[in-house]
């Protein structure tokens, strides 16, 4: 019994798609085991020796301070979620208005230059130090959320359809009505996508951050503890709960961001049909378009 | 509604383009009046400058006794590319007006749907923009033009956008919707077939800087004939003075 492959059927390339992640895992678990033979060091254990650790830090949480792994994941879940409540809070009032203010941008323009490009990681001594364990890698998080939030709202900002505030003017919209009706909402998508890029980059900080042995636990935490202790296999299982829950918390927003975008009508990646002048006024040096469409129009000033 | 002495002067780093020069126009209420000129000149300025979207070097616009100096939902504006708001549903494009005018709940409810349902989309009150074809689009942008009573509806090549078989059934229903009405219509395209279609009269344009070359009075009964000899040859008239303009440029 053989059915061939129809690139139209849905339930096909589910399939497809699952076949290839499985043989791409096994195929990745044997190179991994292939690697810790030919390296024969105990820095690099056996994939079943890592997942034999794995399941028993499942099960039994952490055989050095006692504490389950709920206890971990919860720390740094709070962490992160602090972190980038608080980056949210301040990214976007402050987007709107940098974008909106060309003064206000171009004279705050080399702050963000300066500060954006340091690795948020560089500033988890200073920050652990001002204060303390817990709120200092919730404010490396903050650091590695706020700029691509901030950007992105700035960007989405400048893109703005030029003709939908002129539609809402000749319908008698003020300023400020156009700042609320028009503007925010079709800044929704591009901040959806800086809540995306930044939500990678923030758990890649929460983690960073933990390794400076935070002692209330969580996750990055427990990997660097393990790794004092030569305990390498179950500083491993330590690694693969990160990267599991950093693929479900870019899945989610990933998700939420497709539906938001979907739901504005409004997909940032899928260009417009009818897009007249190109982004003369496009991306400025701090705002890199991490969202690619432009879909401006300018027109010409006339002498008042 | 009145356009007296317009001028309009483009300014870059390196020239100064004189877009429109003294163009004044009487629109009477009720009328349907179609500009048309060469492509490229100020067609689409004067629609901004009367929608207060632009202001003027020179010239003013006057409604009844009123100078038009911003820009104000009096005066309505569709426009090319239907500029609706992708994340509102028809309904709620149209009655975007109103939420800013500060009209009670029932009584957006109620004009809403009226002119939503004249335009024909009353399926579609709660779709969303992205599920519309590029006709039904239109109509909504002429439903929230519609929907605050403007004492003059704008429309910038309204109907360029679309194909040339939804073009003719827009104008038709356009049509329709002229003759149950009194508006007072401004149109800019660039088809000379739809301004014979549509208007009372024809404003033929120069060349930049535009300014009034022709106007050609329609005066025949609605709906119109395109195949009749009369239109056509209105329509060979206009269109020769349309070459003149070009042939003078060059």
């Amino acid at each position: 019994m053989s059915t061939k492959y129809d690139e139209h059927n849905k339930y096909h390339r589910f399939a497809r798609s699952v076949a290839i992640t499985a043989v791409s895992l096994v195929v990745f678990l044997c190179i991994w085991w292939l690697v810790s033979k030919v390296a024969d060091n105990a820095a690099i254990p056996e994939p079943v020796e890592t997942f034999s650790a794995l399941f028993s830090l499942i099960q039994n949480g952490d055989a050095v301070t006692g504490l389950p792994l709920s206890t971990y994941i919860s720390s740094s879940l709070t962490k992160f979620l602090s972190g980038f409540l608080l980056a949210l809070a301040i990214a976007l009032p402050l987007g709107l208005i940098l974008g909106n203010f060309k003064t206000i941008r171009e004279f705050t323009n080399p702050w963000i230059e300066v500060l954006r490009p340091i690795a948020p990681i560089a500033w988890a001594p200073i920050f652990i130090l001002l204060f303390g364990y817990i709120q200092g890698a919730t404010f490396v998080v903050f650091v590695g959320i706020f700029f691509p939030l901030l950007t992105n709202i700035v960007f989405g900002v400048s893109k703005i359809d030029r003709v939908l505030v002129d539609a809402s003017k000749t319908l008698g919209a003020s300023n400020l009505q156009i700042f609320t009706k028009v503007l925010i909402p079709s800044t929704v998508p591009y901040l959806m996508n800086g809540i995306k890029v930044g939500l990678g980059i923030g758990w890649m900080c929460i983690v960073a951050a933990e390794l400076y042995a935070t002692p209330l636990g969580g996750i990055g935490f427990y990997v660097a503890n393990m790794i004092t202790y030569g305990a390498f296999p179950q500083a491993y299982a330590g690694i693969i709960i990160i990267a599991v829950l950093g693929l479900l918390t870019t899945g989610l927003a990933e998700y939420v961001s497709k539906r938001v975008s979907k739901r504005m009508g409004m997909d940032v990646r899928c260009p417009r049909a009818r897009s007249r002048s190109k982004a003369r006024n496009g991306a400025r040096s701090a705002y890199a378009p991490t969202a690619p469409t432009s879909f401006t129009r300018t027109y010409p000033r006339a002498r008042p | 509604m009145s356009i007296d002495g317009l001028r309009v002067v483009y300014i870059t780093d390196e020239s100064e383009t004189v877009a429109v020069d003294s163009f004044s126009l009487d629109v009477k209420k009720g009328e349907l009046v179609s500009i048309v000129g060469p492509s490229g000149c100020g067609k689409t300025t004067i629609l901004r400058c009367i929608a207060g979207l632009l202001q003027p070097t020179e010239g003013k616009v006057t409604i009844g006794d009123k100078v038009c100096t911003s820009p104000g939902s009096d005066r309505g504006m569709v426009f090319q590319d239907f500029a609706l708001f992708p994340w509102r549903t028809v309904k709620q494009n149209v009655k975007f007006g109103m939420e800013i005018a500060g009209v009670p709940k029932e009584e957006q409810e109620e004009r809403a749907m009226r002119y939503i349902k004249a335009v024909g989309l009353e399926k579609f009150a709660d779709s969303r923009i992205h599920e519309l074809s590029g006709g039904m689009k239109q109509r909504v942008g002429i439903a929230r033009a519609l929907v605050m009573h403007p004492a003059v509806i704008l429309m910038d090549e309204p109907f360029g956008a679309l194909d040339a078989q939804t073009r003719n059934i827009m104008q038709e229903q356009l049509d329709k919707i002229i003759v149950h009405s009194d508006r007072t219509i401004i149109f800019v395209t660039h088809s000379v077939d739809e301004a014979l279609y549509l208007s009372d009269r024809v404003v033929i344009l120069t060349k930049r800087p535009s300014s009034i070359y022709k106007i050609v009075d329609v005066p025949w009964p609605r709906p119109r004939d395109r195949a009749s000899p009369e239109f056509t040859n209105l329509r060979k008239r206009i269109l020769e003075y349309l070459e003149q303009q070009n042939v003078m440029e060059d």
